[in-house]
């Protein structure tokens, strides 16, 4: 399987509530100490797309191999399109509709 | 000759009394000395040389200083390890149009007022990518450090710096900026014979507080254990700031709230800030670091990998091992440690070097607890001491303008650190 370098949405009990909702909660996985988190992958193609577009963000290379500080609205579009899809696998979807 | 520093040289501060300022002043001024505004990173530079923080410096290099640094890492003497060039630079058009001249004694203004003597003892310029190349191993402009000295001016002054006016330090900051004197003589009071250096630009998490344990216990050996003898020292680097970066405020008063919620106590942690701004030069960066803090009166000093360093410039024990090489040239001994994580078996924050549980292993990092503020989420506490997030939300909206981190409003309106007022 190809290695992947997920984007890591930190779950609060809003998004619980939400991913709950639309029965997608078994997506969350425990990360840090119980601290919940929704994984979505992107490959290579996709992780460099991702930092070109929001030069903020910091791909965690030394320890968690993980995009990192993207802004929370961001976080925000990506969450509500897993929400919406009922799968994680939409960084293609997400890198067209932020490139229109 | 108690207050020995770096290089094995006693430290003395270069500052006027008040009255000896003023009069020097109106001499300066009386003989039309010139006069120079400088900038913000100069002026913390002027603060350091004069305090004693850059002990055996009593001012800008001059060439043969920043040559010596380059090519020897030592200063000109050819003894005293010294990693990164400490310059004044400045146009070739200011230096024009002020008529600075080999032996001119200048007056070095901040934001209009007084703040030091500049006795111009050498004028001279640099090949800017062979010291990029040399300080920094890349000459790549990436590299924030290469940046900087390419954005340099053109000339460079060397020469003793006097200091006419003290800084106003500013609130939060004023019970933690201490000079190297006024650090020493906090120390003893504590009677702590032994310090271990924490250097931070971080707001802590709980990786970050082992760290400064772990050296603690590392630094307090063989020492007898009936009367607390050993101290952290966390001394917070203030200096230029990058949108996304905590906010200065948030680091120095998380790192204070470790101790007064207690996790440290007084008898063992003391939270402080020194101006610099970072160069991200890794391994010369950390031997500058041993040399800065052994003047502010540290034994110890704490490394763990790639310290600071910048994307992947260095590897991750470089600076380990450019220590090593000068160990016996400088008067502080590192503790490097292994990287602290959360293992869900053990149920604690526990060392790679320590846990086998490799599989089970929960990394973080000062990025990933980041990205979990900037998503609104409380991190659990065993990842983010409560007391820590508390300070961080209430530093946000008392000084970050709703942010913890660096922003544009707060690049434009925050306090400063320090002020220089008018020399009256």
């Amino acid at each position: 399987m190809a290695e992947t370098y997920p984007i890591n949405i930190w779950i609060n009990e809003e998004r619980l509530a939400k991913l709950q909702k639309a029965g997608l909660d078994r997506l969350t996985q425990e990360m840090l100490a119980g601290l919940k988190v929704l994984r979505v992958p992107t490959n290579e193609k996709q992780r460099d797309e991702i930092l070109k577009i929001y030069p903020m963000a910091k791909y965690d290379s030394a320890t968690t191999k993980t995009i990192e500080l993207l802004p929370k609205a961001v976080k925000d579009k990506i969450f509500d399109m897993v929400v919406d899809k009922k799968k994680v696998d939409i960084m293609d979807d997400f890198i067209k509709s932020v490139k229109k | 000759m108690e207050n020995i520093g770096h290089g094995g040289k006693e430290i003395v501060e270069r500052v006027l009394p008040k009255d000896t300022a003023i009069k020097r002043l109106g001499e300066l001024k009386a003989t039309k000395a010139k006069v120079l505004d400088i900038r913000a990173q100069i002026a913390t530079e002027v603060i350091d040389i004069a305090y004693g923080f850059f002990t055996p410096l009593e001012g800008f290099m001059t060439k043969a200083d920043v040559d010596a640094v380059c090519d020897r890492m030592t200063l000109a003497d050819g003894k005293t390890v010294w990693s990164i060039p400490i310059v004044f630079d400045i146009s070739d058009k200011e230096l024009k149009e002020k008529g600075i001249q080999k032996d001119d004694t200048v007056i070095l203004t901040y934001t209009g007022n007084p703040l030091a003597i500049f006795d111009v003892t050498d004028i001279f310029t640099i090949d800017k990518k062979d010291v990029a190349m040399k300080v920094y191993g890349t000459t790549e402009e990436k590299h924030p450090g290469v940046k900087r000295t390419y954005n340099y001016q053109d000339k460079f002054l060397g020469g003793k710096i006097t200091l006419l006016n003290p800084p106003k330090i500013n609130e939060p900051y004023t019970p933690f900026w201490l000079t190297p004197l006024q650090m020493r003589k906090r120390f003893k009071e504590k009677g702590w014979i032994r310090i271990v250096n924490h250097q931070t630009r971080n707001v802590p998490h709980t990786g970050h507080e082992w760290l400064c344990k772990g050296a603690w216990l590392q630094t307090y050996g063989e020492l007898p254990i009936e009367k607390p003898i050993v101290g952290v020292l966390v001394n917070a680097i203030i200096g230029e700031k990058r949108p996304g970066d905590y906010i200065d405020e948030a680091i120095i008063l998380t790192h204070d709230r470790l101790r007064t919620a207690g996790y440290f106590g007084e008898h063992n942690h003391m939270t402080s800030c020194t101006f610099w701004d970072m160069r991200y030069a890794g391994p010369r960066e950390a031997i500058f670091h041993a040399c800065l803090r052994t003047n502010l009166g540290c034994t110890h000093h704490m490394y763990g990998r790639d310290h600071a360093g910048v994307g992947s410039y260095y590897g991750p024990y470089d600076a380990h091992h450019l220590l090593a090489s000068v160990q016996d040239k400088i008067n502080i001994t590192p503790t490097y440690s292994m990287n602290w994580l959360y293992c869900p078996h053990c149920g604690e924050i526990t060392n790679e070097g320590i846990c086998d549980h490799k599989k089970e292993w929960q990394k973080f990092s000062g990025t990933v607890v980041r990205s979990i503020i900037i998503d609104g989420v409380k991190p659990p506490r065993l990842i983010y001491r409560p007391e820590v997030f508390d300070v961080i939300m209430e530093t946000a909206e008392k000084y970050g303008f709703g942010s913890a981190f660096v922003t544009e409003s707060y690049l434009k309106k925050r306090t400063p650190v320090f002020t220089i007022e008018p020399l009256k």
